[in-house]
């Protein structure tokens, strides 16, 4: 049996969340970070393809060498996931929270300069 | 801000253009069409016209390759010094924010970027040309870049009235560095000195100023005074907008004790396997939004937009903007090649969010990967020269 000694470090028994809410926005995590590492890769082998300057052998090469980067690292995958609860539909983009924490929060008064309108 | 003024300059080019002095001199030409009079504009063109023609007659050295440059160069530079030159005479003006600040030293900054551009293609038939430019560069190069000294003597000696006109130039130049400097510092009282040459609109006067105290009558003849309180007083502490008064009390001396020797290293270090080991979990919110700060995971306050990147502000703006002196080595002269490196090139003398050396790796990218293919481009007949 082991003991600890606690000090003053547990004074705040705050609810830590140190895993994500599940594994879908796990990936989506993971899909953010390599669409980070490869970034300028794409965005330079994209601009080769875009263009009606160089000749058409050099790209469709470069059409095979994007094709060929791992699936994860383009950009169009990520989904901007609500941040508390993990969903993937209306979700507010400036606040990154679906519209239900969104509702709930701002009900709540956790949010600063929210009111409910009235006019 | 600065790039702010590119993009409006460049869009009116068609960025399939190949020559920079092209497109200065494009620049240049509707900048003439805008400010200068239509009087002056002949003359002045002759006059160019005829400074080359003549040297281009008496100079033999002088080849062929370097005489159409040089009149390209004194036929942009003429325009741009007349442009320069309206500049200056509107420098006096009503400057009341500091955004039109920023606007004038970038226009400024600008102009002698497109003189200097035209320099090195210039520079010996500059020489042969003026051969006071020089010498009077030596003498008035105190705090500024010897290389926008020159190009000033170089944009002064076209004009007709030559000393004086370098003379305004470089303490215009003085100015605005020294303007920049403050700004930069945030030292706001050098400011004022710097800008106390420049006229101020002042605000319109207030109307309705009562005393503070005045008595008041009601109907029933009673007086009263208007009981505002502390609050009064703190509008009015409000209103002075400099909280700090310029004199000195002179009550404290100013502190002259010596830190000791600086914290080491093995001191560091102890005190931050003490903090660790003391306090681990945050007992309050501020706490807690000081954690995250360290992470990175918070903003600094107050927001510094440019809070990675203090090393690039010491960056010249034309490293940033010239870039085809890369182009130089490493990819073929004509073809399709060099024109989509061009344009990319373009592109990223207009990108203010990427540091130099983030374009110089993406530049040499380029040139590993058209190395790498080699065969496959001259199976496509590109020249590779």
């Amino acid at each position: 049996v082991a003991y600890f000694a606690l000090g003053s470090c547990w004074n705040a028994v705050a609810q830590v969340r140190s895993y994500y809410v599940d594994w879908r926005m796990l990936r989506d995590v993971k899909r953010r970070q390599m669409a980070f590492e490869y970034a300028h890769e794409r965005i330079r082998i994209n601009a080769l393809r875009k263009n009606t300057i160089l000749p058409k052998e050099l790209q469709e090469i470069a059409d095979k060498e994007i094709a060929a980067l791992p699936r994860d690292s383009c950009p169009v995958r990520i989904r901007n996931r609500c941040v508390l609860t993990s969903r993937p539909r209306g979700v507010k983009r400036k606040w990154r929270l679906s519209r239900i924490v969104f509702r709930h929060l701002a009900d709540h008064n956790q949010m600063s300069g929210i009111l409910r309108a009235r006019w | 801000m600065l790039f702010s003024i590119y993009h409006r300059a460049f869009t009116g080019a068609n960025t399939l253009s190949t020559c920079i002095i092209r497109q200065c001199e494009k620049k240049d030409v509707s900048d003439q069409n805008e400010t200068t009079t239509k009087d002056v504009k002949p003359e002045v063109e002759a006059k160019a016209n005829d400074g080359g023609e003549t040297q281009q007659q008496g100079d033999g050295k002088v080849e062929q390759v370097l005489s159409k440059p040089s009149q390209v160069k004194s036929d942009g530079a003429k325009s741009g010094k007349e442009g320069l030159l309206d500049l200056l005479g509107a420098m006096k003006v009503e400057v009341t924010n500091k955004r039109k600040l920023k606007n004038l030293k970038t226009k400024q900054s600008f102009e002698t970027s497109a003189q200097y551009k035209s320099k090195p293609a210039a520079m010996e038939s500059t020489i042969s040309m003026f051969q006071k430019a020089t010498v009077q560069a030596s003498a008035k190069s105190d705090a500024l870049d010897p290389d926008i000294v020159a190009a000033a003597s170089a944009a002064a000696a076209t004009l007709p009235n030559q000393s004086q006109a370098e003379s305004e130039l470089l303490k215009q130049l003085r100015q605005r560095k020294a303007l920049t400097e403050a700004q930069k510092k945030g030292d706001i009282n050098n400011l004022g000195d710097l800008i106390a040459d420049m006229k101020v609109g002042k605000k319109p006067a207030r109307q309705n100023a009562w005393p503070a105290d005045q008595i008041r009558f009601d109907d029933d003849g009673q007086g009263y005074t208007h009981d505002r309180g502390i609050t009064g007083e703190l509008a009015n502490i409000r209103k002075r907008r400099n909280v700090f008064p310029t004199k000195r009390l002179n009550i404290f001396s100013p502190t002259t004790d010596q830190q000791g020797a600086k914290p080491t290293l093995w001191d560091m270090d102890f005190a931050n396997e003490l903090s660790l080991s003391a306090n681990q979990m945050p007992r309050n919110g501020f706490e807690e939004m000081i954690q995250w700060t360290k992470e990175g995971k918070l903003w600094q306050y107050p927001i510094n937009n440019e809070i990675g990147l203090e090393d690039e502000a010491s960056v010249p703006f034309h490293e940033h903007v010239f870039l085809e002196k890369h182009l130089e080595e490493g990819f073929p002269r004509q073809g399709p090649v060099r024109h989509f490196m061009e344009l990319v090139v373009a592109g990223l003398s207009r990108n203010p969010y990427l540091t130099v050396q983030q374009k110089k790796e993406h530049i040499s990218w380029f040139r590993d990967y058209f190395h790498q293919k080699k065969d496959v481009l001259s199976e496509a007949d590109v020249d590779l020269s």
